[in-house]
């Protein structure tokens, strides 16, 4: 075990990987020399040479096209996005390409697209935005969104593995600042399998991402008046762990579904549905959802903070909950 | 770098020259007459209501389509689109899969997720298209610098209309082949109208092979009705990517004979320039060819002819024997498993 | 439903898109015993007339709709005691019926003092608040899934159990705590004990909670016990919602006052289902008619060889039967004619699913029951099969389904003598064949030398009135023609 940084986590796995399958190789703008626009790849170019990191043009159509036509002729490429926002313009080489090609004609697509997410730092409308939901509903994609490094480090791996397409969302904002112990060995994380960050049986929270964060610092200030409240961390959004969630609704019959996505057809929406429509006779109050409103993520502290769900806005609505 | 014009070919030895024997120009005819044949009896089906959804031909494009398919080396891969049927062809699917796929049934590439030309057998080194064009080009981009990256000697050949050269996915790939000197052949089905748009509604330049200059590689412009001329220029471009010389842009210029698909009498093209290009029938005029250089008797062509027609009807009874998909299996072939990426074309 | 001790009996819902019912007759009286699923009353919605049998055993207790009023589906039409169970005196209600059983004048008179004058009867509204008072304390009776279920576990009312949430709701934690405390001691009858939540009538003056309890209640109380019902409103009033207004009524034209000797009496729903069903018929296809005449001699000669023989079988051979197959049969050859304008579309199938119009006596109105596919049945199914269809009409033991899906209909008014008519279509059908008298006529046939010769004959017309939206007359024609071929070459073997 070595204590690590979320990023250096990301790094740590794909350097593991590259090491390990002469096929996975990276390519996005500035991935090589620079080693990326947040040094996930530093020192990556030395290390395998520029074959196997390759800088692109800015091109995100021909970064996630190339990655697609190199997975079809037997690669692993992992394609970097220099931040999750650009994904837009190549989405349709994600959605109309990649995600449809083994469906059509059983060639599968082992792609990475890692995605460099969220808010919190004044990045503004084009730098900060979360946009699973957008491709959780695009059949064909897979959607991870780690939000510690031992997960991080697994998922990635997992990902790299997973013969499908596979949207990597890894959140900016816990980049540097979160660390955890975190095994040296590869290994790898299942997809699907949501895990229980924090225990407690009042009230459960069902999030992803850096909210998972938010949501236990709430839940301590909670614990403080004898609410204990379930931080339940899904780990990946395609497939997402309906059973855990719903064994969660279950045991604590309330429910707070938080992501720092935008409100409406967020993915909280698919779960709280969901939960509605397989756990309503375990509810003891509504599900409640809290989430971004539905703006484009504001540039200015004060908007930004008042866009992005703070701990007090959860232990406001986690309050509430305990007192239904 | 100027465009290049290139020469019709004239002489059998120049053929021989080019790599190709008796039985291969003879091949070649083959593929053509079956490229057609399919496509003739696709719009008979068609109108036998035995086609769902929509139907697209590429008549008039055979020479191109099949010129191009038989310059690609057997390891080499491509992203034919919908007016290469030759392609197909000439990579050797067999005629009853694309029946079966035409008419939504399990014996179709796609299994009938998907229809009409989206299709394509991956064993054969062809990917199949989507319906957003030219959004193959940078898929054949990234299989080309897979080759770069491994060493392999082998080629990727990216096809796009005159009509999705207006599109950025053509620039971004045809940008990044450039600058990577990736082996990979990019080739324009120019058939002058895109849908309804006319080229000078679609480029400001005099060829779209002009733009090659912009990317830092070859452009040549070549008669696409001229099944021998688009060899050569296909083997070329191809076998030069092979040892390493970057991307051409092979520019084949032809008419597309029939509407943007079946429901369009293509109203919009001058009666005039139907007759003029159908003159230029690619089959009538390989087969004058033949008969001028090659010896093609009349008991010859008789027999190809007749083979083909045997070919195609054996298919179609074939393709009519094939179920139609279960739809208690629809949900299943989403996402991929291990096993999946144990195929030949992914190792 | 089951409320305690009474069970309602509702407007059933007798089909799909079936909004109201009329009541036609009570065939037990409040004070009869009844025994589940014995017919308690008869229905008439506009897609069938029926019984309505008991959801339960035991003693009416209350007819709250009356013989002959239109209610919406869903409205209470009777209460149900178990048996053994006490009868309220028959008609409690009238006219000074004491109000709901409330205690004393009250302190603070109703915030809002709506003089209530029709509000006679112990509506139940206010009683639940009540309840919920006594055991919440805070009006709040929200019960949210998870206690509904696991009060339904245990047997326990949710209402009994001290609320901690929000507005004193009983949380899932104070049922998981109440029962674990043993408190399980009040089960479900324990309702008994909280004042029914039902209109219950009188007879109950029990636990009715103090004054001091219900100080807070704005109850319409007060007006109530002054004012008998001033309008002779009967008290129920509760239950039944006004005549509904009648659905598409010409409203614009100006009621004509009635002159002497002519009745006004309402429209029964089937009467007002097949006015509104026939209109649209008439303003949605193409109505053309063409007649037929055939020579029904095969047909009656083979109905005398066949008639005992199936009587034995309790099967009663008509000329129905005969027509009714050989049309079915022909259907198939034209599908149009069995087939649907969907929209756009043309609806073809390869099935007849056979309509036959039966009147219902006393012209009380017209119903169209429907063999399904029809084209399975020889000639022997086909009249058991409109026996029993009609049977069952007569005798209002139709089911919903029996009325549905038909795709072409035959209408027989020449059971009258009449010769030749022009039938609506039956929506979205495209085609209705119409039968008429069989008479004998002179006729002109050929002998066995080919000369022309007059003879008796038995001609029946037949009429096929189709939309021509869809029919073209040739095509109609030809199925006529055949129809009549058919009938006049009858092949027994085939049929």
């Amino acid at each position: 075990m070595a204590e690590m940084t979320y990023i250096q986590a990301i790094s740590d796995a794909l350097r593991l990987e590259m090491r390990r399958d002469q096929r996975v190789f990276i390519l996005g703008e500035d991935v090589g020399v620079y080693g990326g626009a947040f040094k996930v790849s530093l020192g990556f170019q030395e290390e395998f040479g520029p074959w196997r990191v390759i800088d692109t043009p800015l091109s995100e159509t021909a970064i996630v096209g190339g990655a697609t036509g190199a997975a079809l002729m037997g690669l692993r490429p992992v394609a970097e996005m220099q931040f999750a926002d650009f994904i837009s313009c190549a989405w349709d080489h994600l959605v109309t390409v990649a995600a449809k090609q083994f469906f059509r004609t059983r060639t599968p697509i082992p792609i990475v697209v890692r995605l460099p997410s969220g808010g919190g730092f004044s990045g503004g409308p084009f730098h900060s935005q979360n946009p699973e939901s957008s491709f959780a509903h695009i059949p064909g994609l897979k959607v991870v969104c780690p939000a510690t490094p031992q997960d991080a480090k697994g998922l990635l791996a997992s990902a790299i593995e997973d013969p499908n397409p596979v949207l990597y969302f890894e959140h900016k904002h816990l980049y540097r600042r979160i660390k955890g112990e975190v095994p040296e060995e590869r290994y790898t994380v299942p997809f699907g399998s949501a895990n229980v960050h924090r225990e407690g049986d009042d009230a459960t929270v069902v999030t992803w991402g850096a909210m998972v964060h938010t949501a236990t610092e709430a839940a301590e200030e909670l614990a403080k008046e004898g609410v204990e409240v379930e931080v339940l961390d899904m780990r990946t959004l395609v497939p997402w762990d309906k059973a855990r969630v719903l064994e969660g609704v279950r045991r604590c019959s309330k429910v707070l579904v938080l992501h720092e996505d935008t409100r409406t057809g967020g993915f909280g929406a698919e779960i709280a549905a969901t939960i509605a429509e397989e756990a309503f006779e375990d509810l003891d109050a509504p599900v409640m959802r809290l989430a971004a409103p539905d703006t484009p993520v504001p540039f200015s502290p004060p908007l930004e903070k008042a866009y992005i769900p703070q701990v007090e806005d959860v232990v406001t609505a986690l309050r509430e909950l305990a007192a239904y | 770098m100027a465009v290049r014009e290139a020469e019709p070919v004239g002489s059998l030895q120049e053929v021989k020259e080019a790599g190709l024997d008796r039985e291969d120009l003879l091949g070649i005819y083959r593929s053509m007459l079956i490229t057609r044949g399919i496509e003739e009896r696709g719009h008979i089906l068609y109108k036998q209501g035995k086609i769902p959804g929509s139907f697209y031909t590429g008549r008039g494009n055979e020479a191109a389509a099949v010129g191009v398919g038989t310059a690609m080396g057997p390891n080499d891969v491509g992203t034919p689109l919908h007016r290469d049927m030759g392609v197909h062809v000439t990579r050797g699917v067999e005629p009853w899969r694309v029946f079966a796929q035409y008419m939504g049934r399990e014996g179709g590439p796609t299994r009938g997720r998907d229809g009409n030309v989206h299709m394509a057998v991956a064993e054969l080194g062809l990917h199949t298209m989507v319906s957003h064009l030219p959004a193959m080009l940078p898929v054949a981009s990234g299989m080309a610098l897979a080759f770069k990256i491994r060493g392999d000697r082998r080629v990727a050949v990216g096809w796009f209309g005159e009509g999705a050269a207006a599109r950025g996915d053509a620039h971004e790939a045809m940008n990044f082949a450039g600058v990577r000197q990736l082996p990979m052949v990019f080739v324009c089905d120019n058939n002058q109208w895109a849908y309804s748009t006319p080229t000078y509604l679609s480029y400001p330049v005099e060829h779209i092979a002009d733009r090659a200059a912009a990317y830092g590689f070859e452009g040549v412009v070549v008669d696409g009705t001229d099944v021998l001329a688009v060899y050569r220029e296909a083997k070329r471009a191809i076998e030069k990517a092979r040892e390493g010389g970057g991307p051409t842009l092979v520019e084949c210029l032809t008419l597309r004979m029939e509407g943007h698909a079946v429901h369009d009498d293509a109203f919009y093209v001058p009666k005039e320039m139907f007759e003029q290009w159908a003159a230029y029938d690619p089959i009538e005029r390989y087969r004058t060819w033949l008969q001028n250089h090659a010896e093609l008797s009349d008991d010859e062509e008789n027999e190809i002819t007749a083979t083909v027609k045997r070919l195609l009807n054996d298919a179609l009874d074939r393709a009519d024997a094939s179920p139609l998909p279960d739809p208690a299996t629809l949900e299943g072939g989403v996402f991929a498993s291990q096993e999946d990426l144990d195929t030949p074309h992914h190792k | 439903m089951s409320t305690g001790t009474q069970t309602e009996v509702v407007m059933p819902q007798m089909g799909v898109s079936v909004s109201e019912g009329t009541i036609t007759k009570w065939l037990r009286q409040v004070g009869d015993s009844i025994g589940r699923d014995e017919p308690l009353l008869e229905i008439s919605t506009d897609k069938v007339d029926t019984e309505v049998p008991s959801p339960a055993e035991g003693v009416v207790t209350q007819i709250l709709v009356q013989e002959g009023e239109t209610v919406e589906v869903g409205t209470v039409l009777a209460t149900i005691a178990p048996p053994g169970a006490e009868v309220p005196p028959p008609a409690p209600a009238e006219p000074a019926a004491p109000p709901a059983p409330t205690p004393e004048p009250q302190q603070a008179p109703s915030p809002e003092p709506e003089p209530a004058p029709v509000a006679a009867a112990p509506a139940p509204e206010p009683a639940a608040p009540q309840v919920a008072a006594a055991a919440a304390g805070n009006g709040k009776t929200f019960v949210s899934p998870v206690v509904a279920r696991i009060a339904a576990e245990h047997g326990i009312d949710a209402t009994a159990v001290p609320g901690t949430g929000t507005g004193g709701r009983v949380t899932k934690k104070d049922i998981l705590s109440f029962i674990e405390s043993g408190a399980t001691a009040a089960p479900a009858p324990a309702r008994a004990a909280a004042p029914a939540v039902e209109p219950a009538p009188p007879p109950e003056p029990v636990a009715q909670p103090e004054p001091a309890a219900t100080a807070a209640e704005p109850v319409p109380a007060e007006p109530v016990a002054a004012t008998p019902a001033p309008v002779a409103e009967p008290a129920r009033a509760a239950a039944p919602p006004p005549p509904p207004a009648p659905a598409p009524a010409p409203a614009a034209a100006p009621a004509a006052e009635l002159v002497a000797g002519e009745a006004l009496e309402p429209m029964t729903a089937m009467r007002r289902g097949v006015m509104e069903h026939m209109r649209r018929s008439v303003d949605t296809a193409a109505h053309v008619t063409s007649a037929i005449e055939v020579d029904l001699a095969r047909v009656v000669a083979l109905r005398q060889k066949l008639k005992p023989e199936l009587a034995a079988q309790t099967v009663n051979l008509t000329y129905l039967a005969f027509i009714a197959r050989a049309s079915v049969d022909t259907l198939l050859d034209y599908p149009w004619v069995n087939g649907e304008v969907r929209g756009q579309s043309i609806v073809t199938r390869p099935f007849v699913n056979l309509g036959i119009a039966v009147a219902l006596e006393e012209g009380k109105g017209l119903i169209v029951p429907v063999i399904r596919n029809a084209q399975d049945l020889n000639l022997t199914g086909t009249a058991r099969a409109i026996q029993d269809l009609a049977e069952r009409a007569r005798t209002k033991k139709l089911l919903p389904d029996d009325v549905q899906g038909g795709t072409f209909t035959i209408t027989n008014p020449g059971s009258f003598g009449t010769f030749h008519g022009t039938p609506i279509i039956n929506q979205p059908q495209s085609a209705i064949l119409g039968t008429y008298a069989l008479v004998k006529r002179p006729w002109v046939v050929q002998d066995e030398l080919g000369s022309d010769v007059i003879a008796i004959r038995p001609i029946m017309n037949l009429t096929l009135t189709y939309d021509h939206r869809l029919v073209d007359g040739a095509y109609a024609g030809m199925y006529l023609r055949d129809l009549r071929d058919k009938l006049e070459s009858w092949d027994e073997a085939a049929y």
